[in-house]
């Protein structure tokens, strides 16, 4: 709360309105991660995809290549094309076992907003997976969301979402968006 | 005929015989008080060198079964050998031995047994008389053998119900199941010795009653042998199991040479076989099996093997020695009943029920006794006869195993069962028939087997209940020599030699002594008679060193290379052999790429197979690999995965290492105070850490744990190194990132996804639509000449070029599909090469992707049969555009474990293990292009390099 504050003097509002906004974009936020993780626990892999801005960067990387400025992902979307066509490989032609996924998001943060209206914020994420022959749910990612928001027609769409993983070994195989 | 060089004269010693090779014949020369000798080789009895054997009094005796030769004649003295020698001529030139294997030593003597018929001793009673002897064994042979040496000129009747000439039964559980023997070799009196020793045959035929009164044989059909002399030596059958089940076809006994062959025809198909009772034969049949690659379970009634036979430490003796060989050896264990599904037979124990081809029962003997207790011989579980064969019915002789021994054991009288009972008890007979008095040097009971490549002798009488020690220190293997003393007389009572048939030699004397054994004296250790196994950690680790093919589990299946069995991929055993013979074997193991250690200090964590090393530039810019284990106490002290530094220092307790891996300081190595400390004479230099050998070739950094390794163009071979080069073109490597994942499957399942191209093009849907790896593509799945190195090779098409009938066999192929974003898909030739995809895999742990233009290096890490890690180092060159960088990384979601093809090969190969897994012990087909056996293939439809790779595995696996 203090640093969204503290990065919104420009806007001259009074110090309640200035904290509601904050809220409300918070609020904002977290609706919009809600969403995101249950259009991918749920498997909707095209309402997904609509969660991007045309022009988003989409990558998974390993905290190990983040912190050593590599830019090898796991899945690197370039556009939102690419995210497309990540989602109808999956769906359509890729081979994997059949799993659930649940995607857990907490410690949201906004960072920023610059003048050009992108939202800079971060959340941590933890990723369980389930398969259909196993009694426990394995933690199959847990890492940070760097995000940049921008609004498209009021809504707020992905333009970038680095999502950084610490657990460095994948297990077997990552066969979901993250 | 000519003279040929043998030796020199001062390689033999006087008295002395050595074995030297003459054209390629085997040859013993011998120096008798000055003069040479010379002989063929070897045994005319059995497989063995002569020079190996003993020189006494002219004569040589062999060192496996104690048949002697004279030196000079080559004339065969005494059984078992019943063939002379072949001998030399010999002659001196300086210090030369020449011989000329054309031409005899001496005059060859007339053949022993007309010899000995000529001179026949005066012997009244012998003349005119009518010998019959029944049971045509060796027993009998070796009676009638006797009874004309000493003299017996009447006529001699043979009655056999076997249809054979009489035959020794050892080779029977030996080498006529290891394809070695025949009958004739077994025959003990042939065709021609029967008629020159005028033996009347009646083979076939039993023998229904004895009248000793009218002194007649009553044969089937009422044919009638009058005798004056009758021999019984019948032998005995094969003791049957008496449970529910033993009838059932595959349950084996062996006596007869036909039991033999039904054995021999088992073994060639079985892949199991359990044996009932850990006798003699039933080790002898369980050594034989796992000769012939066929997994043995032995079951045992008794606590220990051998118990009733012989002392406990030397039961368990032989079953350690089975053991290490990989024999399953369950003692206390009762067979209740033999089931039978399909092909298997199901061997009921008390504690669960084991599947086998086949039974076979080694359960001792029934001695054939009928006949002679309806005759009035006193029996007691065995004919009773005295020192010369004699009956308690006057004019009735009894010998062989039908018969008991004179000497009392533990107060009784036992059966002894061996071959050389046979002849001893067979010639007293003959000689007591013939009339001649019995003779008093008779030899001491003596019993060989051959198991496990040993040949194990005894001699002596040796009872269960004596006390067994062994001398020296060698402890049931080829070299150890026990012997048995009495536990009331302190006598030494026998003497049990493995593969040490001078022990035996020595023995023949000691065992005269009348005086008890001096434990004091000799270098003995008593043996606990505890059959609970005190020391089972000994037999473990001998078992390390045998061959893992004579193991019950490592049965490649017969069809050969076309299988491949689950045990390669899911076995313990397997996989630490894996780890000692491949990845710390002669490989070059690949652990960094030169550009992740650019500078002095720079250092990288790495693994050659499952073990930790650091792979560090040193300042003087060498690469160095060393253990990431520090010398002291084990700690694996580099914990990050990179890094800068000027030395390593365990964080324990504080041993520091330079960059090369040499120890460079231990606190306190002085101690305190004068106290403590390490001793006087530790050398830092000794106790650095395991340093491994390195090489490099083009930016890419091997090691081994081999140091005299090949160089790394010699391993790869001029192909393999090609397309190796074809990737790394001389550009520097730029680091883009790396993958890590774990992969629930056998490592050699990745190897053989990328030497299995049939895969590619029906799993991969993005390489299918995309052209890029479709059959009928140009491609090649080469395989170096090893097999152990491979490259899959395909050039890409539109896509269009695939026709609508290959479409339909594929899975995969998507019509019209497209992608957003093509240009992911693009291919910028920057390669001088044909091939826009190679994949190159480089025994035994790295994988080279050339896919398109997405590069990477990936290192298999084992981390145990079931699993494995993959880090995969992605990289692209110096001087690429930022476009060309995002290009290598767009075309990167190929790759990795979230990779378009990588997910779905890491997901296959886990599916594979799970099958392996939850559905056990069965094998993978890999027959696909049958034309070629193991090598390259220019079709994708090929499993030829997966075969390539198990042929050269096979052979580092020693399997």
């Amino acid at each position: 709360m203090q640093t969204s504050a503290m990065t919104k003097p420009s806007l001259a509002m009074s110090n309640n309105d200035a904290r509601l906004a904050d809220l409300l974009l918070h609020h904002e936020i977290a609706t919009f991660n809600n969403r995101y993780a249950a259009a991918l626990d749920e498997l909707r892999l095209t309402d997904w995809t609509e969660m991007f801005t045309d022009d988003a960067l989409y990558v998974i990387l390993s905290r190990e290549n983040f912190d050593r400025n590599l830019p090898v992902g796991l899945i690197y979307c370039e556009n939102k094309g690419m995210i497309r066509d990540r989602a109808f490989a999956l769906k359509e032609t890729a081979m994997f076992a059949p799993r659930y996924l649940r995607h857990l998001i907490a410690n949201q943060a906004v960072l920023s907003e610059t003048p050009d209206g992108t939202i800079v914020a971060r959340a941590n994420y933890v990723v369980l997976q389930v398969l259909y022959d196993r009694p426990d749910a394995t933690l199959h990612q847990v890492g940070v969301y760097y995000d940049k928001f921008r609004r498209i027609d009021g809504e707020l769409k992905l333009a970038e979402r680095r999502c950084v993983y610490d657990n460095l070994l994948v297990d077997n195989a990552l066969c979901l968006p993250i | 005929m000519a003279w040929q060089h043998a030796a020199s004269l001062n390689s033999i010693r006087d008295g002395g015989v050595i074995g030297v090779d003459v054209d390629g014949t085997p040859v013993a020369l011998y120096r008798l008080h000055g003069e040479i000798f010379a002989t063929h080789g070897i045994c005319t009895h059995a497989l063995a060198l002569l020079s190996e054997g003993w020189v006494e009094d002219g004569k040589i005796e062999c060192p496996l079964h104690q048949g002697q030769f004279d030196i000079r004649t080559g004339k065969a003295l005494c059984a078992p050998l019943t063939q002379d020698l072949r001998t030399y001529a010999v002659k001196l030139e300086g210090d030369d031995i020449l011989v000329d294997l054309d031409r005899h030593g001496e005059q060859p003597v007339a053949p022993p047994d007309k010899a000995d018929r000529g001179a026949k001793i005066d012997n009244a009673a012998a003349t005119a008389a009518t010998a019959v002897i029944i049971g045509a064994g060796q027993t009998a042979a070796a009676a009638i053998r006797t009874l004309r040496k000493a003299g017996f000129n009447g006529a001699i009747d043979l009655v056999g119900d076997e249809l054979h000439l009489p035959y020794e039964r050892p080779p029977l559980s030996k080498d006529m199941l290891l394809g070695r023997g025949n009958l004739d070799a077994c025959t003990r009196l042939s065709r021609v010795d029967a008629e020159s020793l005028g033996v009347r045959l009646h083979l076939g035929q039993q023998a229904i009653a004895i009248d000793p009164a009218r002194k007649q044989v009553v044969l089937a059909q009422d044919k009638v042998l009058p005798y004056d002399a009758l021999l019984i030596a019948t032998g005995g059958r094969a003791r049957r199991l008496n449970i529910p089940g033993s009838d059932r076809p595959g349950v084996l006994h062996l006596r007869t040479v036909e039991d033999a062959a039904a054995i021999d025809r088992a073994l060639a198909s079985a892949t199991h076989v359990a044996i009932v009772g850990g006798g003699f034969i039933g080790l002898e049949l369980a050594s034989a099996a796992l000769s012939r690659n066929v997994a043995v379970t032995v079951l045992e009634r008794e606590p220990e093997i051998m118990m009733r036979l012989l002392p406990v430490p030397l039961g368990r003796t032989f079953r350690r020695i089975a053991e290490a060989h990989g024999v399953d050896v369950r003692r206390r264990t009762d067979i209740r009943e033999i089931t039978q599904r399909g092909s298997k037979l199901g061997v009921v124990t008390g504690q669960d029920t084991i599947q086998v081809d086949a039974v076979l029962v080694g359960i001792g003997l029934e001695p054939a006794i009928d006949l002679a207790a309806a005759a009035g011989c006193a029996t007691a579980g065995g004919i009773e006869v005295d020192a010369e064969g004699r009956t308690s019915v006057p004019g009735i002789w009894a010998a062989g195993d039908c018969a008991l021994h004179h000497v009392l054991r533990d107060g009784r009288r036992v059966r002894l069962e061996s071959w050389h009972n046979a002849e001893e008890q067979g010639a007293a007979a003959g000689r007591s028939m013939a009339g001649v008095a019995r003779d008093t040097t008779a030899k001491k009971p003596w019993f060989w087997t051959d198991q496990f490549g040993l040949n194990i002798q005894m001699i002596g009488s040796i009872s269960a209940s004596d006390t067994v020690i062994r001398e020296g220190s060698i402890d049931a293997a080829a070299g150890a020599i026990y012997r048995t003393i009495d536990r009331e007389t302190g006598l030494l009572t026998g003497t049990i030699a493995f593969s040490a048939p001078d022990a035996i030699r020595q023995a023949r004397h000691e065992l005269d002594s009348s005086t008890p054994f001096a434990f004091d004296a000799a270098s003995a250790v008593v043996l606990a008679d505890d059959t609970n196994d005190p020391d089972t950690s000994a037999s473990e680790i001998t078992a390390m060193n045998i061959p893992l093919a004579l193991t019950k589990r490592y049965v490649w299946p017969q069809e050969g290379l076309t299988r491949i069995p689950d045990w390669v991929y899911t076995d313990q055993t397997i996989y630490e052999r894996e780890v000692e013979k491949i990845f710390h074997g002669r490989t070059w193991n690949y652990v960094a790429l030169e550009c992740e250690i650019p500078n002095p200090g720079d250092y990288i964590r790495s693994n050659v197979g499952p073990t930790p090393v650091v792979v560090a530039r040193a300042d003087d810019g060498s690469i160095n690999v060393f253990e990431n284990r520090c010398a002291h106490r084990a700690a694996e002290f580099c914990r990050e995965l990179s890094g800068n530094a000027k030395e390593f220092v365990c964080p324990y307790h504080q041993w520091s290492y330079d960059l090369k891996g040499n120890l460079a300081g231990v606190p306190f190595r002085r101690g305190v105070n004068g106290k403590g400390g390490m001793p006087a004479d530790f050398k830092t230099a000794d106790h650095g850490l395991r340093k491994l050998s390195v090489t490099t070739h083009r930016g890419v950094v091997f090691a081994s744990y081999c140091e005299t390794m090949e160089s790394f163009e010699e391993y790869l071979g001029p192909e393999v190194l090609g397309e190796f080069d074809a990737t790394f073109d001389g550009r520097k490597l730029k680091l883009l990132g790396y993958y890590r994942h774990s992969l629930p499957g056998n490592w050699k399942l990745y190897h053989e996804n990328l030497k299995d191209p049939y895969h590619a093009t029906l799993l991969h849907t993005f390489l299918v639509t995309f052209g890029l790896l479709v059959a009928g593509n140009r491609s090649l799945m080469l395989a170096d000449p090893t097999g152990r190195h491979g490259v899959m090779a395909s050039a890409k098409s539109d896509g269009k070029a695939v026709a609508s009938d290959a479409k339909k066999e594929m899975r995969a192929y998507r019509e019209g599909m497209t992608l957003e974003e093509p240009r992911f898909m693009d291919f910028i030739d920057e390669f001088n090469s044909p091939w826009s995809v190679t994949m190159s895999t480089v025994w035994p742990n790295l994988i080279v992707q050339r896919e398109m233009n997405t590069l990477g290096v990936r290192q298999i890490v084992p981390t145990g049969p079931h699993e494995f890690i993959m880090k995969w180092t992605m990289f692209g060159f110096e001087g690429d555009s930022e476009e060309m960088t995002r290009h290598r990384l767009r075309q990167g979601n190929l790759m990795g474990p979230a990779g378009f093809l990588g997910l779905e090969d890491n997901e296959a190969i886990k599916f594979v293990q799970d099958g392996m897994q939850r559905v056990p012990n069965g094998e993978h087909l890999v027959k696909l292009d049958p034309e070629i056996e193991a090598g390259t293939a220019d079709s994708l439809i090929s499993e030829a390099a997966i075969r390539a790779m198990y042929k050269h595995w096979r052979q580092e696996m020693g399997l």
